[in-house]
């Protein structure tokens, strides 16, 4: 308004002076007066005409802002809170390691460094659809770690189909450090095979149900895999066929600085045997604890295990042939393994540390029919510097696999070996 | 020397366009009255407040009463406090916010880094019985670039039904053996640090002399160390509702007023105003905006003694004006931090000192959370 106004003045303004000739010119004076009179009228008029427009966009506006208000208030009396920016629904991660160790058995040799790996991985959900998947580049092969699909429920359990964690033990992992313990090497920890698993959490229990119809890979022969399994790779030709398996964990405490995880898990699943065509089996049963108190974590786990296969005339049924990143070895047929893990979580007060976790992991296989115990004692820290993350181990081994002529089967020596490890990964 | 007929007739012709162009400029004059005190494009504002039931009475408080009366829309947006987003606006030149609902500490920072329009007492509106503003509103409310709007506070509360037995202390909160479950608490170290220095045995009035030391402030850390991992940390107040009404947490910290509303809405929270902390809130207006009169004249008919009371009615928050307090009803009175009752149960928060330490404590404090307490179940696997 104020602008329109202006203008108007400003144009008034700029007209030319029209000077009459003579002095018998008042009367034209007077009707020049009569004409700027006639003039300031209609600029009255306009003015009032230019109120009347804006006061109707003014009532325009007014009732825009009070629908809007309305919405607004709806909105606010709908939803108790301020809507929430929304995470990508698929997060892309991936890591980049680097290994170091230095082994003790091997005379001559000051230790290797490299490349560990590359990886990537997918997590996430998409309304109840869930999605997890990881694949790994190693300088010597590169496998699916997991990968699977799953559907959360109501109640929040969940369905994955695929390849995916089996549920026995201590999970996630029956370890602190890196090279894991004897049950990784037995197949009886972090070992994911291709099937369904269904998750239920109910207040303090936790029950995981699972069906897999074989090992990671189709081809029991492929050793380019992550975890361990009965593998047709050897002289005895066996794979893991129809694994069924149940945990079953209560948490007394849950939710306080002092929880205890108690669990039972049991295993079975067919061996097929691939020259003779009959089905042998396998089972395995454990029970743990899992103990977080404050900034102490204690772990226990007992295991049974037993493999039945149906070899062919002339191979012994005394080994069974497991493996996995390319590389095979043997272990006991039937044992019992034995878990005892401790580890410290370091308070800290710096801006560069944001993880010390000291642990010593301890576990063993008595193997039946008498053979030489196998026996890893890891003492380590895993440290957590911004995306870096390190676990620096030094691993004793009594007869184990991988360490001199150490043997999960019968046999090997009685001979402690160690090695210095080091791991850094840069995760993101 | 005579005048001649020419002289004359131009004149009286110079009288005339003198006479019309003063008749056209009154025009305009009255036209400019009209305008208020706002540039004439201003349409819409973009008032920045916490969310929520507290945005909710400022609405139906005096925001839609504003909108009306002055023909322009208020666009109002939630945050979560701090001045990091004021800052960077500010300084790019580029302000989307033309008026923020500080935290009182917040607000002294802002004010300190020159961020802020400084606002002149003498232009608020006085109250009914014409007290200037200065004397009307509580001591401490006025900055030099910010206005006080009301008092509210951070209280304990929780779900009778929820819990085996009622907390009586602050003291029960922290303390996860004897009142098992889950705790909500603020994603922030204010409060959170004085709590667990006063859940220790620190008397409330050494709580800042306390954490002005290395020692003090490893204390409190120490001390919300205990009940770390059973910690759910909310950010909007109306997330501390709803983690009480989805039973995610036994016991919260939550903003008196949220609760009180939840409670008007059918919900039967407790509040544990044993050692509540009161903060003040406070409009401000960053510089370099485009709407800086409009964003005024919102300041000042929001900072009315009808205005802060008429929010009263919908919140139970503390206006800051005295004027405002005369006029609601007693029962009311009784429900706000600053009653006679629960007055003496808690302390002001102290906004000099935070705005001193929220930094640095920031950084410590989100360091900390980040950092496991215990031995974490899932680490990279490997």
């Amino acid at each position: 308004m104020k602008l329109s106004t202006f203008a108007i003045a400003l144009v008034f303004l700029a007209l030319p002076c029209q000077a009459q000739d003579g002095d018998s010119d008042i009367e034209a004076l007077v009707q020049e007066l009569e004409q700027v009179k006639g003039r300031l009228a209609e600029l009255e008029q306009l003015r009032q005409r230019v109120r009347t427009l804006e006061a109707r966009l003014e009532e325009a506006n007014r009732t825009s802002a009070s629908d809007d208000m309305e919405r607004r208030d709806a909105a606010l009396a709908s939803t108790s809170s301020a809507p929430e920016p929304e995470p990508p629904a698929i997060d892309i991660g991936g890591a980049l390691r680097f290994t170091t160790f230095a082994n003790g058995s091997v005379k001559g040799q000051r230790g290797k460094s490299g490349l560990d790996l590359f990886r990537l991985s997918a997590d996430g959900s998409i309304d109840n659809i869930l999605l997890s998947a990881e694949y790994r580049f190693y300088p010597f092969m590169d496998t699916l770690h997991h990968g699977w699909l799953g559907y959360e429920f109501d109640n929040d359990s969940q369905l994955q189909v695929g390849i995916t964690r089996v549920p026995f033990g201590i999970l996630p992992y029956a370890a602190h450090n890196f090279w894991f313990g004897v049950p990784y090497y037995l197949g009886l920890s972090d070992d994911y095979d291709l099937g369904a698993k269904y998750v239920l959490p109910n207040g303090p229990w936790n029950i995981q149900l699972a069906f897999f119809k074989n090992s990671e890979l189709s081809n029991s022969g492929d050793l380019g895999r992550y975890s361990y399994d009965v593998v047709s790779a050897g002289t005895a030709r066996n794979e893991e066929s129809n694994q069924f398996n149940a945990r079953v964990a209560y948490t007394i405490g849950a939710g306080t600085t002092c929880s205890h995880e108690l669990g039972v898990s049991g295993q079975w699943s067919e061996l097929y045997n691939l020259d003779t065509e009959r089905r042998g089996d396998m089972w395995a049963a454990a029970t743990h604890l899992d103990t977080r108190c404050g900034r102490w974590n204690f772990q226990l786990e007992a295991a049974r295990y037993d493999h039945n296969p149906v070899n062919p005339a002339g191979i012994g049924a005394n080994r069974i042939e497991l493996g996995a990143f390319e590389s095979v070895y043997e272990i006991a047929p039937s044992g019992t393994v034995g878990i005892a893990n401790v580890a410290y979580n370091f308070p800290l007060s710096g801006d560069i540390l944001d993880q010390l976790t000291c642990y010593n992991d301890y576990s063993v296989l008595y193997k039946d029919g008498g053979g030489k115990d196998s026996i890893l004692n890891t003492t380590g820290c895993a440290i957590g510097v911004g995306p870096l993350f390190i676990y620096a181990d030094l691993i004793n081994a009594n007869n184990m696999v991988f360490f001199g002529n150490g043997s999960l089967a019968d046999g090997g020596e009685d001979e402690w070996d160690t090695r210095l490890n080091l791991n850094v990964g840069y995760y993101w | 020397m005579g005048y001649t007929t020419e002289s004359k007739r131009w004149v009286l012709l110079v009288n005339i366009r003198l006479t019309i162009a003063a008749a056209l400029i009154a025009l305009l004059a009255a036209d400019a009255a009209t305008a208020a005190d706002y540039a004439p494009h201003t349409r819409e504002l973009t008032v920045v407040s916490w969310g929520g039931a507290y945005t909710r009475s400022q609405i139906r408080g005096f925001v839609r009463r504003f909108e009306r009366e002055h023909g322009i829309n208020v666009e109002m947006i939630d945050y979560t406090g701090g001045i990091e987003e004021i800052r960077s606006q500010v300084r790019a030149w580029n302000v989307k916010w033309d008026v923020v609902d500080f935290e009182l500490f917040d607000a002294v920072r802002a004010c300190n880094e020159d961020l802020l329009v400084e606002i002149d007492p003498s232009s608020l509106p006085p109250a009914p019985d014409g007290t200037a503003a200065a004397r009307d509103f509580l001591g401490g409310s006025l900055l030099p670039c910010a206005v006080g709007n009301v008092a509210w506070a951070t209280v304990v509360a929780f779900d009778p039904e929820a819990v085996e037995r009622a907390p009586k202390s602050l003291e029960d909160f922290f303390d996860i053996k004897r009142f098992p479950g889950h705790r909500g608490l603020r994603r922030t170290p204010k409060t959170n640090l004085e709590w667990a220095l006063i859940a220790d045995g620190v008397k409330p009035e050494r709580v800042y002399s306390v954490l002005d030391t290395e020692k003090g402030v490893d204390r409190a850390f120490r001390v919300l160390d205990r009940i770390k991992p059973a910690i759910r940390w909310w950010a909007h107040g109306e997330e501390a509702v709803r983690l009480l009404e989805t039973g995610q947490v036994t016991m919260t910290s939550a903003y008196n007023g949220r609760i009180d509303t939840a409670n008007a809405d059918g919900a039967s929270y407790e509040i544990l105003w044993d050692n509540h902390v009161r903060f003040r809130d406070a409009w401000g207006i960053p510089k370099n905006g485009e709407n800086i009169e409009a964003a005024l004249a919102f300041v000042r008919f929001a900072s009315s003694t009808e205005s802060l009371a008429d929010q009263a009615k919908f919140i139970n928050y503390g206006p800051l004006r005295r004027s405002s307090l005369e006029d609601l009803p007693e029962d009311l009175l009784a429900r706000l931090p600053t009653s006679e009752s629960n007055l003496p149960r808690g302390f002001d928060t102290n906004s000099a000192w935070w705005s001193e330490h929220i930094q640095e404590l920031q950084v410590r404090f989100e360091h900390w959370i980040e950092r496991p307490f215990q031995v974490p179940r899932d680490w990279p696997s490997r």
